[in-house]
């Protein structure tokens, strides 16, 4: 399975599966719950 | 002793020693330094470029390290036309600061309409500074303290072709922190440009 790509300055590479599990708890859905 | 027509400056007179040299010239140099310390602000004055950063090629995060320091207080970080594929919220986190003690809340609008939509987040682990696209993005945000192991505040706002936002954020976490992300709540960002800026202090 192919994971997103991440940034690190100018490094871009793939997310190692650490960085996925990460990712993946971190996005945050939108539009949020209106007040 | 010659003077400059503009500062007062003092020049070595025409006939003056040539073993006077050094002294004249320091005389001259520290006139030259008090003058432009005070005309500019200080030593670190004015908004000064502290990073450049350009966006990659479909990605989902972007870092940037080496971004906040103890040579300024409170910093501006500008993304300019980033093309963004879908419309999400773009999230901002610090390095240091990876728990659950980020907040935020906002307002968006839709281009051809009044209405204001609010919106609000907490105890998460980014902020948001602005919203993605889909379509070319542009924001600015201010960051305030994030060197300072204190809270970390930040006031952003953005505009995508389909919606204009106003974001406010907190992070109650009293960390020191040198870098952050954005992060686009869903789909990737190509393209464009991160500035970071800090602001001048006396």
């Amino acid at each position: 399975m192919t994971k997103p790509m991440i940034q690190i300055d100018d490094e871009v590479r793939e997310m190692t599966d650490e960085e996925f599990a990460m990712y993946e708890a971190a996005v945050q859905e939108w539009p949020a719950p209106t007040e | 002793m010659a003077t400059t027509s503009n500062y007062s400056w003092s020049t070595p007179d025409n006939t003056g020693y040539v073993k006077d040299g050094a002294s004249s010239i320091r005389t001259l140099g520290s006139a030259v330094d008090t003058t432009l310390f005070t005309a500019l602000g200080g030593a670190y004055p004015g908004l000064r470029l502290v990073k450049k950063q350009t966006i990659g090629s479909g990605v989902s995060s972007v870092t940037v390290t080496g971004a906040f320091s103890a040579a300024y207080e409170n910093y501006r970080i500008i993304v300019s036309n980033c093309t963004a594929t879908v419309s999400n919220a773009l999230q901002l986190s610090y390095n240091n600061s990876t728990g659950s003690t980020y907040f935020h809340v906002g307002t968006y609008w839709t281009f051809g309409s009044t209405s204001i939509a609010s919106e609000t987040g907490s105890n998460l682990t980014s902020t948001w500074i602005a919203n993605t696209g889909p379509g070319v993005i542009n924001l600015y945000g201010d960051i305030f303290s994030p060197f300072l192991a204190a809270p970390t505040y930040s006031i952003g706002q953005g505009v995508s072709p389909t919606n204009p936002v106003v974001r406010y954020g907190r992070d109650t976490a009293s960390v020191s922190n040198t870098g952050f992300t954005l992060t686009p709540g869903g789909g990737t960002l190509t393209g464009g440009t991160i500035y970071v800026y800090g602001y001048g202090i006396s």
